[in-house]
């Protein structure tokens, strides 16, 4: 065997290890391969799951029922005056409808279990359908309402395996639905309401329209402050700052800040804006100028990175020419710097509009169903709103909270992808 | 930058310390050879330059005359791109950078307290190493400078700056039916043109150059010392340059420095063929550098 | 800067295609040296082998010549050398040219001896090419020795000689024309010892040329076309 070896030529021992080398690169890759798996695998698990349970919440049951504007029933005279048809009780004519569908319905339960079939905001709907149209008074028509989310979960579980959801549906309830079904009077249709509605106590007439309103404003907020405060930051410190034990003092604090938990900041917006500036709770602008501190260190940072990468041969150029530094930094290094800046910027902004812990601190966690108009209404946040939805004993709400992480994810990833457009778009190559 | 500047001079140094024993004459202080001129452009007098403790440059005296080709040359780190860089004030970018000493540009010193230095740098043109043309069209680069300056006040004055400017370069005729494309589009020779139309578009008196010519094939190295000698009727050039044949070739007077003392200052002819001092001798020669 | 290196080169192969050129010219001249001995002594003994001797080295030194030629130029494209380099590649050319001439001038006295055989001695003159010879080929020697030690004093020494060796020439010429009013009929063969006298100043002169070169290689002074105590002067100046 040693005289084998002895023999053995340089290039003979050069195979003999080639063989072993392209093992260990190929077990290598699969260590990597494996590791991309498992992060897809998580991925596609999440998103299964949650598109598993929230797709359904982008259908809503719907029940046709034939109403009759009884001026009786609404003691409503005059269809035009605005303020009578506000007080005006739709619900009674949804009440009699269901009497006349279910006649052989009595007793005061019995009724009550039957009332309970259809949402107690279909009344709002039919008394927007008079104002819109005063001459349906007294007559008939037929009205697709809103059903309660117990029999919206009951219809949409009815074909599971497993099994239909009755929840709260006693067997008399079930019956009925049964009934409707048969006559073709319910139907699933496209959940308008989930994104036109504000937060509500009743599952099927909850939407997130409200805390996606007060989302945006307070995502509008911060971009408006973090990003030209993170920006001029980022250009002082790169510029213009003497390097000295003072910057680099403040340079060790912005890094530091960039780690704090978010809950810190939120506890640090309550103390100041609405603590010591006496700012209402609750509303934006106060959730704006927290996240805006919370974003601002990664802005700075990034945005410093990317002024950092701008050649100095481009500013050597510059100052030759005689430009002055003002010229400088804004013919060329803001120019070269924005795709970095603003992807940076972005992700910031990314990770504020999924933050909840701060906006805990200050309130915006409030039961708010009103949809905000502007940045100083009381509003929630998406991140918060789902939160408050898979805190519900709902099983209609549990769908809810999956449809709204869906469109939560779903503006991530858009900012997400507006980030890299903009880079691929403003970068320059040099 | 500037900590690769120091790395290369430790380097030297110790690099130095072994040649010492085989040079045997040692550099005195004094500058040997023809410093000054009657007719300067430029005067330098006495520069020493520190970088925090440590001086750069040591006691350096020279004058550039009008419309003279000066070129400087010797070892990395030998002082000669950080003398260049003080002539228009570009190492005031540098923090730990420290300058005295006289540099007086037609009777008035430039590190004076009332010199502003933005008309200085439009006095005194440089043109870097690596070709550098902004991200910008061909047009745009050379329009840069007289913009920023005020100088054109109409289009069409502006239109004609560009022309006549990357005619000196010698650019025109390569470019003129795409001045609209970006100028980092251009070959590196052309990128090098484009950078020295831009510094002249400004009508500089003075252009500095510092190793133009290094990150460039020999046949654009060619076309651009072709175009040196050209500049060289209008303009008074200091060239810093890696390349002895380049010194040889377009400058008028050779400045050799080492360890930032300047050694010696000859007519080109002479330093290149017979110089008068041992060090010179021994970097011209290839014997180290 | 009174010495020279060929060494010391970052490039070592520089260093020994310099040191090359050196010994090969130092070879060359060791040639032409001993022509030079080889010719006066055919001429002053009559032996016409030696001189044929002669005649057939000269071959050898033109293909020498051609060589550093060679080798010089290939210096000059590969290296481009500058300052003492350069110079140093300049006046090897410029050695081996007025080597090969001093080769031709030995061969030309050569010849002289071969056609002295031939026709019957000279009556005389033969003393004061001994006497000159023995000058000329000292002066070859030292200059020899100078380019090899790159001694500026000793060729200058060597420039000086070649004025003595013209005082030398002067007077032979003054003796042989007696010879040549003594006997008319001898003079043929007297004027062969004219030549080959005549062919041992030019050598001087030649010698005194490579002296020049290596005062130029050595100092970076062109002392070319002017008296000795000039080229004295300019010495003494640069120091």
């Amino acid at each position: 065997m040693t005289d084998k070896q002895t023999e053995m030529t340089t290039m003979d021992k050069v195979n003999q290890s080639l063989a072993r080398r392209y093992r260990a690169e190929r077990r290598f890759r699969a260590y990597g391969m494996a590791a991309i798996l498992f992060g897809l695998a998580c991925l596609v698990v999440l998103f299964t799951d949650i598109i598993g349970k929230g797709h359904s919440a982008f259908l809503q049951t719907y029940v046709a029922m034939e109403i009759t504007y009884d001026s009786d029933v609404l003691e409503l005279s005059d269809p035009s005056d605005s303020n009578a048809v506000a007080r005006a009780d739709f619900q009674g004519l949804v009440k009699q409808s269901l009497r006349d569908t279910f006649s052989d319905v009595s007793g005061r339960r019995d009724k009550r279990a039957l009332y309970a079939l259809i949402s107690n905001g279909a009344g709002f709907a039919l008394r927007d359908r008079l104002a819109n149209d005063p001459s349906l008074l007294n007559r008939s028509e037929t009205v697709w309402l809103l059903a309660d989310d117990d029999v919206d979960t009951y219809v949409k579980s009815r074909d599971d395996e497993g099994g239909a959801f009755t929840g709260r549906l006693n067997e008399k309830q079930i019956a009925w639905v049964e009934q409707l079904i048969a006559d073709n009077a319910v139907e699933k249709r496209f959940n308008t309401t989930l994104f036109t509605a504000g937060d509500s106590r009743e599952p099927e007439q909850a939407g997130i329209l409200g805390a996606m309103m007060g989302s945006l404003f307070t995502l509008l907020v911060t971009i408006a402050l973090s990003f030209p405060i993170g920006v001029a930051a980022a250009v002082y410190l790169e510029e213009y700052a003497p390097k000295n034990r003072f910057t680099d003092f403040i340079e060790v604090n912005i890094n530091n800040l960039a780690a704090v938990p978010s809950i810190i900041f939120g506890l640090l917006g309550l103390a100041i804006f609405i603590g010591f500036f006496e700012m209402h709770r609750s509303i934006p602008l106060v959730g704006g100028l927290v996240l805006t501190l919370m974003t601002l260190p990664t802005i700075i940072i990034s945005s410093r990175a990317a002024i950092k990468a701008v050649p100095p041969s481009i500013r050597d150029a510059a100052y030759g020419l005689g430009a002055s530094k003002m010229q400088v930094v804004m013919h060329h290094v803001l120019p070269l710097a924005m795709p970095g800046m603003l992807t940076g910027a972005i992700i910031g902004f990314a990770q504020a509009l999924g933050e909840t812990a701060p906006l805990l601190m200050i309130g915006m966690v409030a039961f708010i169903v009103d949809i905000p108009g502007g940045v100083s209404d009381p509003a929630t946040a998406l991140p918060v709103q789902i939160f408050l939805w898979s805190d519900s004993p709902e099983r209609a709400f549990v769908e809810r909270t999956s449809a709204a992480i869906m469109v939560l994810l779903a503006f991530l990833i858009s900012m997400n992808t507006l980030a890299i457009w903009l880079r691929k778009r403003l970068e320059r190559r040099w | 930058m500037e900590a690769v500047m120091k790395e290369t001079q430790t380097e030297n140094l110790t690099e130095r310390a072994e040649q010492k024993d085989h040079l045997q004459q040692e550099h005195t202080g004094e500058t040997v050879g023809t410093s000054f001129c009657n007719d300067a452009k430029m005067s330098m007098r006495n520069v020493n330059v520190y970088y925090g403790d440590k001086q750069a440059i040591h006691n350096v005296s020279l004058d550039i005359g009008r419309n003279e080709v000066v070129a400087m040359i010797g070892p990395s780190g030998c002082g000669k791109s950080t003398f260049l860089r003080c002539m228009n004030r570009m190492n005031d970018t540098i923090e730990s950078c420290r300058i005295d000493g006289e540099f007086i540009l037609d009777g008035a010193d430039i590190y004076h307290a009332k010199q502003d230095v933005v008309p200085l740098r439009a006095k005194v043109g440089m043109v870097f190493q690596k070709p550098n043309p902004f991200p910008k069209s061909i047009y745009d680069n050379v329009a840069y400078g007289p913009r920023v300056h005020g100088l054109a006040d109409r289009r069409s004055d502006l239109d004609e700056i560009v022309e006549v400017s990357l005619r000196r370069a010698g650019l025109w005729e390569e470019v003129k039916d795409r001045l609209n494309s970006p100028g980092t589009g251009l070959s590196g020779g052309q990128q090098q043109r484009l950078c020295i139309a831009r510094t002249i578009a400004v009508s500089p008196e003075v252009i500095l150059m510092d190793e133009p010519c290094s990150a460039l094939d020999p046949i654009a190295t060619a076309k651009i010392e072709e175009l040196i000698a050209e500049l060289s009727e209008n303009f008074t050039i200091a060239i810093v340059t890696h390349s002895m044949q380049q010194a040889a070739r377009v400058s008028d007077r050779t400045a050799y420095f080492h360890m930032g003392k300047l050694i010696e200052v000859n007519d080109t002819k002479r330093v290149f063929t017979n110089p008068e001092h041992d060090l010179t001798e021994a970097y011209i020669t290839g014997r180290f550098g | 800067m009174d010495k020279l290196h060929l060494d010391k080169h970052i490039s070592q192969q520089f260093d020994s295609e310099l040191e090359d050129l050196k010994s090969q010219v130092l070879e060359m001249g060791g040639m032409v040296e001993q022509q030079i001995i080889d010719a006066v002594e055919s001429l002053e003994s009559a032996d016409s082998k030696l001189a044929e001797k002669v005649m057939r080295i000269e071959d050898e030194i033109d293909l020498r010549e051609v060589a550093l030629d060679e080798a010089c130029m290939t210096v000059l494209a590969c290296r481009q050398p500058a300052a003492s380099d350069l110079r140093m590649v300049l006046t090897v050319t410029k050695m081996t040219r007025d080597l090969e001439r001093m080769g031709d001038e030995a061969q030309k006295i050569a010849k002289m001896a071969i056609s002295l055989t031939q026709d019957g001695a000279a009556p005389g003159g033969y003393e004061e090419v001994r006497h000159m010879g023995t000058q000329v080929q000292n002066m070859v020697h030292s200059v020899l020795d100078a380019f090899a030690r790159f001694d500026v004093e000793k060729a200058l020494n060597v420039a000086k000689a070649d004025k003595q060796v013209d005082r030398e020439y002067k007077s032979a010429m003054r003796e042989i024309v007696t010879y040549m009013m003594e006997d008319p009929r001898s003079i043929g063969r007297v004027m062969n010892i004219l030549w080959a006298l005549r062919s041992l100043e030019r050598i001087g002169d030649h010698t005194r040329n490579l002296a020049e070169h290596i005062i130029f290689l050595v100092k970076g002074l062109d002392v070319r076309h002017v008296t000795v105590s000039e080229i004295e002067r300019k010495i003494q100046k640069s120091q």
